[in-house]
């Protein structure tokens, strides 16, 4: 009975020491309200989730959500106008030249300093560097702390790339074993090979409608990003260091002429597919394999959502062979940060709030199904307790391909001006896509017009911020 | 006499004085700033200064940027097409209208609901019945043995998918003037037609269309300026693609001013369009005017 005391004693102190730690890394602000702006919906559920703990802190949270395509000009309207209506900002990291570097954010080194550890450090080391050096700091100062490690995945249909029909067939076509693509080229092999219409049969099933290979981002706004995937992997960067285009190399036209030939192996409708679109077909259960955004391995495991569960696969984004060797790049389209506006009369609040989201609520937000978060962290991919999947194979499968493909990450161009450098090269891919232009005839436009924009931003001040965008480059190990 | 004139001067100026202020602070000056800007480097993507470049942006635009020239030509073909074709398709519905006198009003209820619901609505609606995969279009085609294409996919539809919705979204409207103007015929007039003999094609040349034309004619200005700005259907539908495909002159401008944050170029693009506007508009009224129209 004694000992019954003495454990429930203990007990008892010990929830009282952790409510206390859980108390001591909350700050005391005294009746602060902080204007948060971001993309509405999933990517703001977090300030929802978690309001509590900032009423806790003395911070009152007001939510002001713009759309997906609406955030870019929401805030630079804002910004723009000199307005200190928002305090934290969500944004995707492809502006972070153009914001830090016009001097719209507050740079947050300072913060990042500030006593105790335990509430003011955000543990930038533990971030995967990709996004810490480059889609977090601009001119060697952090302006941004990582929310959301948007990268994209190859994602594979495992109950047919294990059927022993399908890898028999397989084998006896190509004369070697069904797996995953590693190279673009077996990419556009296992897309041929899966291909079937309506009536042939799959995996010992008849098909009731036709089934594709493969299908690619075809819409407006991202296909650039699938094309970088190859790009990237055959040594392709923007610019040289004197801002020459180096987007219409032999490599790059090769790289794109692949991404057409997948459109044989694509839902007819293909070019009008966006990021649903393309999710839909692969979770619908119509498509082999897809590379798509992280987030998408999450929504397979969702039988609301999902015809597919427990048969997805999750891996590397499909690379380039040179010398013998296969080089893997997967492209960070989107993502999210977060920072403090450079007018803020809160700072040191809305700092405290990125950090928290950043940092202590990560683990949750990454591995829920309520957010559009990704995980970005070391400690991500090793406490896997909050992942939702069918089994914990597919969990460590998952998580695995998302650090190796972080660790592979390629950033979209950041520097000022971004968006219109990306629109060209944007146009310009779906132009090869569709037939309107030839590979080599479109990227030799992009480098065209890449020269153009160039020109008209100012070359000296473009070359001085892509220079500023090597070096982090560097400092992330994407560079020698 | 002198005096009382003078006060009503002054007083009607200080009547008119505050409605004049307005309109210049949120028509004219905006207006002559936007002007103003057109001819600097004013844009927000570098911390660049701002300083004048002359006629730098209008020349760059005129004879270097193939994107502004191929999205001019494009807007031009799709405001003539669908000028003409939304009209003839009015005159055809308003003919039958016409001819119908019981249910008229019955009828002209359903009709017109395309032209009363908001352009973002009729743009989805257009993006489901395009869907290649489970579009309505397609299914019905593929009923009577056709092949649908990927309509908003293709670089040869895409434009086509904008151009039939905003078609059956605005037809009805034009029917509607078209209709108004055709009852407003006088009958006496028509009856002494028919009886010296006019029938067919000489009757619509020579009495019908120059009854209809002054009002008829308005409403297919209207319909062409409108045309000219289309926006709303080309961000929702195929946001300026495949490529760039479906981009206007209006989208192309949007996507200047705020998604590049050029404002000058954005500026000097709008004057142009401006100037294409009045120019048409004027060549379009001299035309009525000379057929004594108004």
């Amino acid at each position: 009975m004694k000992r019954a005391a003495h454990l429930l004693a203990a007990g008892f102190g010990a929830v009282v020491w952790t409510s206390a730690a859980v108390a001591a890394d909350l700050p005391s602000f005294n009746h602060v309200t902080v204007t948060v702006v971001g993309d509405a919906g999933q990517n703001m559920e977090a300030l929802n989730k978690y309001a509590d703990d900032f009423t806790k802190a003395g911070i009152t949270i007001k939510q002001v959500g713009a759309t997906f395509t609406g955030l870019y000009d929401k805030l630079k309207t804002s910004f723009v106008a000199g307005s200190s209506d928002y305090d934290m900002v969500i944004f995707y990291p492809s502006y972070i030249g153009d914001f830090a570097g016009n001097g719209y954010l507050a740079p947050l080194d300072e913060y990042m300093k500030k006593q105790p550890a335990a509430i003011w450090d955000p543990k930038m080391d533990e971030v995967m560097p990709p996004y810490r050096e480059i889609y977090c700091k601009w001119e060697g100062k952090t302006y941004a702390l990582p929310y959301d490690g948007d990268v994209l995945v190859l994602y594979y249909r495992k109950d047919l790339f294990n059927n022993p029909d399908e890898k028999a067939a397989f084998q006896k076509k190509y004369g070697r074993e069904l797996a995953p693509p590693a190279t673009w080229k077996e990419w556009l092999q296992v897309a041929e090979f899966f291909t079937r219409k309506a009536g042939d049969t799959l995996a010992g099933q008849k098909l009731s409608r036709p089934f594709y290979g493969a299908a690619e981002y075809g819409a407006r706004g991202f296909s650039y990003g699938w094309f970088l995937s190859r790009f990237a992997s055959s040594d392709g960067i923007y610019f040289d260091e004197n801002m020459n285009p180096e987007i219409n190399t032999d490599a790059a036209v090769a790289g794109l002429q692949n991404m057409v030939d997948t459109l044989k192996f694509s839902p007819p409708d293909v070019l009008s597919y966006g990021y649903e679109e393309l999710k839909n077909a692969f979770l619908n259960g119509d498509l082999a394999m897809v590379v798509q955004w992280s987030d998408v391995g999450k929504k397979t495991a969702d039988p609301q959502l999902s015809k597919i569960v427990g048969k997805a696969g999750f891996a590397v984004v499909p690379g380039t062979e040179a010398n013998g060797k296969v080089v893997h790049k997967a492209p960070m389209p989107v993502g999210r940060v977060l920072a403090v506006s450079a007018k803020s009369k809160n700072k040191e609040a809305a700092y405290w709030v990125a950090k928290y989201l950043s940092l202590d609520k990560s683990p949750i937000t990454v591995a829920a199904n309520w957010s559009g978060q990704d995980p970005y962290r070391l400690s991500h991919f090793t406490d896997t307790s909050h992942y939702k999947f069918p089994d914990e194979a597919s969990v460590k499968e998952y998580v695995a391909a998302v650090e190796e493909n972080l660790k592979n990450g390629f950033p979209d161009l950041n520097i000022p001006g971004a968006a219109q450098y990306i629109d060209a090269l944007d146009v310009a891919v779906i132009k090869a896509l569709s037939g309107e232009a030839d590979p080599k005839t479109a990227l030799d436009g992009v480098a065209e017009d890449w020269k153009g924009i160039t020109q008209r931003l100012g070359a000296d001040t473009q070359k001085k911020f892509w220079n500023a965008a090597l070096e982090s480059y560097r400092a992330a190990g994407l560079l020698k | 006499m002198d005096r009382t004139k003078h006060r009503d001067r002054t007083f009607a100026r200080f009547m008119v004085g505050p409605a004049v202020t307005l309109l210049f602070l949120v028509t004219i000056g905006p207006l002559l700033f936007s002007l103003a800007v057109s001819f600097t480097n004013l844009q927000f993507s570098t911390p660049q200064p701002m300083r004048w470049v002359g006629i730098d942006n209008y020349s760059t635009l005129l004879f270097n940027d193939s994107r502004f020239l191929s999205a001019m030509g494009r807007t031009l073909v799709f405001v003539l097409a669908g000028v003409v074709i939304q009209t003839l398709l009015g005159f055809f519905i308003a003919s039958l209208l016409l001819k119908v006198q019981r249910y008229r009003a019955f009828l002209l209820g359903p009709i017109l609901i395309p032209s009363v619901i908001s352009s973002v609505v009729a743009a989805w609606q257009g993006r489901m019945i395009f869907n290649a995969s489970y579009g309505p279009l397609n299914d019905v085609l593929a009923h009577i043995g056709i092949k649908g294409p990927a309509w908003l996919a293709l670089p040869q539809t895409a434009l086509v998918s904008v151009f039939l919705t905003d078609t059956w979204q605005w037809t009805p409207f034009l029917a509607l003037i078209i209709l108004a103007a055709l009852q407003s015929q006088p009958l006496e007039l028509l009856e002494a037609a028919r009886l010296d003999g006019a029938r067919g094609w000489s009757m619509f040349r020579r009495i019908t269309l120059p009854l209809i034309l002054p009002v008829a004619g308005v409403g297919v200005l209207l319909r062409g300026v409108d045309l000219f700005k289309t926006f709303d259907l080309v961000y929702i539908l195929t946001q300026g693609g495949p490529g760039n495909s479906s981009e206007t002159l209006t989208f192309l401008t949007y996507l200047q001013g705020f998604k590049f944050f050029n404002p000058s170029y954005a500026s000097a693009m709008s004057f142009i369009q401006l100037i294409v506007i009045t120019i048409v508009a004027k060549s379009y009224l001299g035309l009525m005017n000379k057929r004594g129209a108004i």
